[in-house]
């Protein structure tokens, strides 16, 4: 015979004695995670800088043209697939006798990075044999021989990323375990009735903890590409994700502009085209919300819809558009077309910041303005803008932000003329293989200055609270 | 000049300026996608884009991967997301907007340099670039979309209606799919159409994390749309992607677009 409570407690004890090895579980997965990376993988990447070797002069212009390269070995081998129309080229090596291309090397970004040939070799699976490789250029019209050298700017695997967090999972399986036993403890010799508000207790905690969890566990991914940038942007290598040592070179750089020349220019743009964007469609968008205020439902209705289209379009679709426009219209694409790009896009978010002022405003003290002598243009300085000053600020900062962010819609406005802003910088940066390594500086003080608003705002708030 | 001041005397002529250049620079562009899709490059009026359009392979195959892919985005962002969004909305911190900012915060990095940063995250971890690392880094870049208008909604919720619920009986699975997930409906919404809407047109996100190894329906738009003799028929590839966005937006909650406000 059993009652009913000890059912009720076997039921119990066996469900916590399988979360107790979940962790404890996971963990020794990740661990064999760990060895199974750690052996597929013992040089994920190998980066050759400068120092090729030729037997012919090397073009100058060699970014824009199509290039075959292929390892050599008596001229046997013979390249599989190349993507042409890009600026940068991926490539198979085929070896006739060979059936696995991998073997070391399944494809090659390269690009010319002024007078010197950045080649990277992505994700080899197997050391090269030979580290000195010899290999062969050709550009359609000559052929040129060359040597790949690695330097120090190749590395290792990371395969001991899974070991820690392995450790951690192993860690944290082992205190969870450690608190349910302890807590277990605890409950000998007491009543049934103070057990149980015991375990009340430690279920609300519980759950609590967990979800506390859960949100940091998504936070720390969140950030992990950031807390990337932000450490890989004190040391001087070029390639990301390369450590050669503790440096501040990459900010002096920055600050000093002998950073490359393309990234000091697309920060201007950036920073002017924000600002005109924001200020005209701040202007713009002021003038139109009050209008819309004012219309008549009906008429109301299409303006605001009107206005709800460019926030639906995605960016790719505002920039077609706009880009076909011009295209008809036989305007030639630069900053005027990206400015006017930027304000289509930017306008409808002002409107909706400064409408919800408007609807909470007096609406007579305008008009008692007018009545009162004022002309219209006084009334509007004196009597609307105060009033809708906090929306306009507002909408300013959200155009600002939208303006500097946007990437779709410059990328088909900028035209040909080498306008180039920040997004579209790193763009074409990332699909030559390279990110230019002040941007990773740039973006660390970017995000520090944010936080700083962020704490400073919330101090703020909280002693606003406490007053 | 009286006159002039008597118009503009009237509040309601103020948006024409406004009126004029939505007209200009978004009606306008918006029919010249359709004008350029029914014509060929001599301007000539022809339906032959839209029926290479239904004939080609590739173009239809990229088409339904990416909608798959973005629906698959949406979900992983949806169950992800509310949670979170539920957790955050639940704790009554003592400063309970600190965790929605944290959220909110990795937006203000250049989207294209936090994808980068994947891929590398990704390098150093010796996992393969491909659909995966695709679903990661989409997921990783909507995410906030996601939870921003759930953790509005459910913060707005009255909370009473859960509390009456609980004295009436209700344990906190029957509380919660049948009090809190209705309610919290219309920022599910916006957050499905605000995830799904950029992914399904995103371009240049997929190309750096798949090394150029799968290809988009954006990115199919960006090469036709960037070659000259196949202008017209990357205006029928928009076209089509406008329906689907026009589909989405329609059958989706209007207040998508203030939150996306609301978040910066």
């Amino acid at each position: 015979m059993m009652y009913e409570g000890q059912m009720y407690e076997v039921r119990r004890n066996s469900g916590i004695s399988i979360r107790r090895y979940i962790g404890i579980s996971i963990g020794l997965l990740f661990c064999l995670m760990g060895f199974a990376q750690s052996k597929l993988t013992y040089e994920l990447r190998m980066a050759a800088t400068g120092e090729v070797e030729l037997l012919d002069n090397f073009p100058a212009s060699y970014a824009g043209e199509k290039v075959n390269i292929s390892l050599y070995d008596g001229g046997k081998y013979e390249p599989l697939r190349y993507d042409e129309g890009r600026d940068t080229v991926d490539f198979i090596f085929a070896h006739p006798g060979e059936e696995d291309l991998s073997a070391w090397g399944d494809s090659i970004f390269c690009y010319s990075e002024s007078e010197e040939v950045v080649w990277t070799v992505w994700r080899s699976k197997k050391e090269p044999k030979n580290r000195n490789q010899r290999v062969l250029v050709t550009n359609g019209r000559n052929t040129f021989e060359a040597y790949l050298h690695e330097t120090a700017e190749s590395h290792r695997s990371h395969g001991w990323i899974w070991f820690v967090f392995a450790g951690l999972m192993l860690a944290a399986g082992i205190a969870y375990a450690c608190y349910v036993i302890t807590e277990r403890r605890k409950e000998r010799g007491l009543t049934p009735v103070e057990q149980e508000t015991l375990r009340r207790k430690r279920m609300g905690l519980r759950r609590h903890y967990f979800s506390q969890m859960y949100l940091w566990l998504l936070l720390i991914v969140l950030y992990a590409p950031i807390a990337l940038i932000a450490v890989f942007s004190f040391t001087k290598s070029k390639v990301l994700g390369n450590w050669t040592g503790f440096s501040l070179d990459l900010y002096a750089n920055l600050f000093t502009g002998q950073a490359d020349a393309g990234l000091n220019s697309a920060i201007w743009y950036t920073v002017i085209i924000a600002l005109i964007a924001a200020v005209s469609s701040t202007i713009l968008g002021t003038l139109a919300a009050i209008g819309i205020y004012n219309m008549r439902s009906r008429q109301r209705k299409v303006v605001s819809f009107l206005n709800s289209v460019p926030m639906i379009n995605p960016d790719i679709i505002t920039g077609i558009s706009l880009f076909l426009l011009f295209v008809a219209l036989g305007f030639s694409q630069g900053l005027a077309t990206v400015c006017i790009a930027h304000v289509v896009f930017c306008t409808p978010y002002v409107v909706l910041s400064v409408l919800p002022r408007l609807s909470r405003m007096n609406p007579n003290t305008y008009e008692a303005a007018l009545d009162l002598g004022a002309t219209p243009g006084q009334a509007l300085r004196m009597v609307m803008l105060p009033e809708l000053w906090p929306g306009m600020i507002s909408g300013f900062i959200l155009a600002l932000t939208l303006s500097v962010d946007d990437f779709g819609v410059t990328f088909f406005t900028k035209g040909s003329g080498g306008l180039e802003t920040l997004s579209t910088f790193i763009y074409s940066d990332a699909r030559k293989g390279g990110l230019t390594p002040e941007l990773r500086p740039l973006f660390t003080l970017i995000l520090l200055v944010m936080l700083t608003v962020l704490i400073y705002i919330n101090i703020r708030n909280s002693k606003q609270r406490k007053n | 000049m009286s006159r002039v001041i008597q118009i503009f005397s009237s509040r309601r002529t103020w948006a024409w300026p406004y009126v004029l250049f939505m007209a200009l620079f978004v009606v306008l562009p918006l029919i010249l996608v359709a004008v350029y899709a029914f014509t060929d490059i001599d301007g000539h009026f022809t339906i032959r884009n839209f029926a290479k359009f239904f004939t080609h392979s590739e173009a239809i195959q990229t088409f339904l991967y990416s909608v798959m892919i973005a629906v698959f985005n949406t979900a992983i962002c949806l169950l992800i997301g509310y949670p979170a969004a539920y957790i955050m909305a639940q704790e009554d911190f003592r400063t309970p907007k600190v965790m929605a900012m944290l959220f909110i915060l990795p937006m203000w990095i250049n989207f294209l340099l936090r994808t980068v940063a994947t891929v590398e995250l990704f390098n150093m971890c010796g996992l393969p670039l491909g659909e995966g690392a695709l679903l990661f880094g989409l997921c990783y870049d909507y995410l906030p979309f996601m939870i921003y208008p759930i953790y509005n909604t459910l913060q707005k919720m009255d909370n009473s209606l859960v509390e009456a619920a609980q004295d009436l009986g209700a344990n906190r699975w029957t509380c919660f799919w049948k009090i809190i997930v209705p309610l919290s409906m219309p920022g599910v919404y916006s957050g499905i159409v605000m995830v799904f809407m950029p992914t399904v047109s995103t371009f240049a996100i997929a190309e750096l994390l798949t090394h150029n190894n799968i290809k988009l329906f954006g990115s199919l738009i960006q090469d036709y749309i960037t070659t000259t003799d196949l202008l017209n028929y990357g205006a029928v590839l928009s076209l089509v992607l406008l329906i689907i966005i026009g589909l989405t937006s329609f059958f989706g909650d209007n207040n998508s677009e203030g939150e996306k406000g609301g978040m910066i």
